[in-house]
């Protein structure tokens, strides 16, 4: 029937079908994400960084898996680390092309 | 002999008095003549100004009226006017080679997607819509279309390109007066039956209409369109998983054939200025062949 169950079947959400699920969802990401920004982690898959998030970012990881599916957490943690990235390619390259037309 | 000389003397001079008098009146009758043309009396030329007029008239000329001053009206020296009447004329022109050149290369733009009979991107395909109609690509004709590509449990990118969509429909209705009939076609279609579809799509644009269909239904239409997707074939129930799948609106003519791809790099803007491009430029396939023969088409070769 389409429903999803995650963390060992304690819980079962449906999928977030509809606006309102997808705005929890959306805001409980930001909260933990800018919580992930204070605590100076970028990626929340790394078992490394696991300690810390418990640590400090317990209660806006929960919230964040109880308003997403679990499909969609891993989507938007791989997502931070990929657009991370990508902006600082994108700063590498514009410092580069910077430093070319001060040489020039 | 003397007698007689002077009586031819006489004669003679009688003659030549006779003559003279004869003369006399010829030259008298001639200058009366020459008088009244003008040409010796008090109204002739010259003396209409008190000056000679031999420099400005020229011999058997038309003599310039108005004491000498440059007649209005005389085309060479109206620059006024004539400037006017360049810009006017010369706008005019621009305006209208530089529209037609646009509506011919979108035209061009169209019709190299078109292929030339053979379409590139679209084709036969059987669905089913969220109100358990049947919808193949025979519904596809008569009206413009836009398809979309994704499917329910789309994390970010569908929604906003849902929304986004919703934007350029009412951008097109309300200030040009265009209605498309937009499609979300499933990826997805193990999880996204017509109910869920129908519901997930309550949050979008009324007019949107959802398409579904079997697995295989879904991967033909899919294929038709050269859209990408990876969503494994048996997805056991309240199995959470992600479908890849490209991100392209398609938009589509009346005759059910591809026109353009809009990708993200489109906004709201963007969008609806492209496909307003399309529609106006848009000529029916009887029309088409003769439209491409206008006299100027030459220049924009």
């Amino acid at each position: 029937m389409g429903l999803f169950s995650f963390d060992g079947g304690k819980k079962e959400s449906q999928p977030p079908n509809t606006r309102s699920q997808r705005k929890l969802c959306w805001e409980s990401r930001d909260a933990f994400f800018r919580c992930l920004d204070k605590a100076d982690v970028l990626d929340a898959m790394d078992p490394k960084n696991s300690k810390v998030i418990s640590a400090q970012c317990k209660t806006e990881n929960d919230k964040f898996v109880e308003n997403c599916a679990h499909s969609w957490i891993k989507y938007f943690k791989e997502k931070r680390v990929i657009d991370f990235k990508r902006e600082e390619t994108i700063k590498k390259i514009e410092q580069e092309a910077k430093q070319r037309e001060q040489n020039q | 002999m003397l007698k007689l000389s002077r009586g031819v003397n006489q004669r003679l001079l009688h003659c030549g008095v006779t003559v003279q008098l004869r003369a006399t009146r010829i030259s008298g009758n001639g200058a009366n003549l020459l008088a009244q043309r003008g040409f010796f009396s008090g109204t002739g030329l010259w003396q209409a100004n008190g000056k000679k007029p031999l420099s400005r008239v020229p011999v058997g000329g038309t003599p310039i009226k108005d004491h000498g001053k440059v007649r209005e009206g005389s085309i060479e020296f109206s620059t006024g006017k004539a400037i006017a009447l360049f810009l006017a004329v010369g706008g005019a022109l621009s305006y209208f080679f530089n529209r037609e050149k646009r509506r011919l290369e979108t035209q061009k733009e169209a019709d190299a997607n078109r292929g030339y009979g053979r379409p590139s991107l679209g084709g036969p395909f059987h669905l089913e819509d969220m109100n358990g109609n049947e919808f193949t690509e025979k519904n596809l004709l008569g009206k413009f279309s836009i398809l979309y590509f994704g499917f329910s449990n789309c994390p970010d990118i569908c929604p906003d390109e849902l929304d986004k969509l919703g934007v350029w429909l009412n951008t097109l209705s309300s200030k040009y007066g265009i209605t498309l009939q937009p499609l979300f076609i499933t990826c997805d279609p193990a999880r996204d039956s017509a109910a869920v579809l129908k519901e997930y799509l309550s949050d979008f644009h009324p007019s949107i209409l959802g398409l579904t269909g079997t697995f295989d239904e879904v991967k033909n239409a899919c294929k038709k369109y050269r859209v990408y997707f990876s969503t494994p074939p048996n997805v056991k129930p309240g199995q959470d998983y992600l479908v890849d799948h490209s991100i392209f609106f398609y938009l589509m003519d009346p005759e059910g054939e591809f026109v353009d791809a809009l990708g993200r790099n489109y906004d709201e803007k963007t969008g609806v200025n492209k496909i307003v491009e399309h529609v106006k430029s848009y000529v029916p396939a009887e029309q088409r062949a003769k439209q491409q023969k206008a006299w100027y088409s030459f220049l924009f070769k």
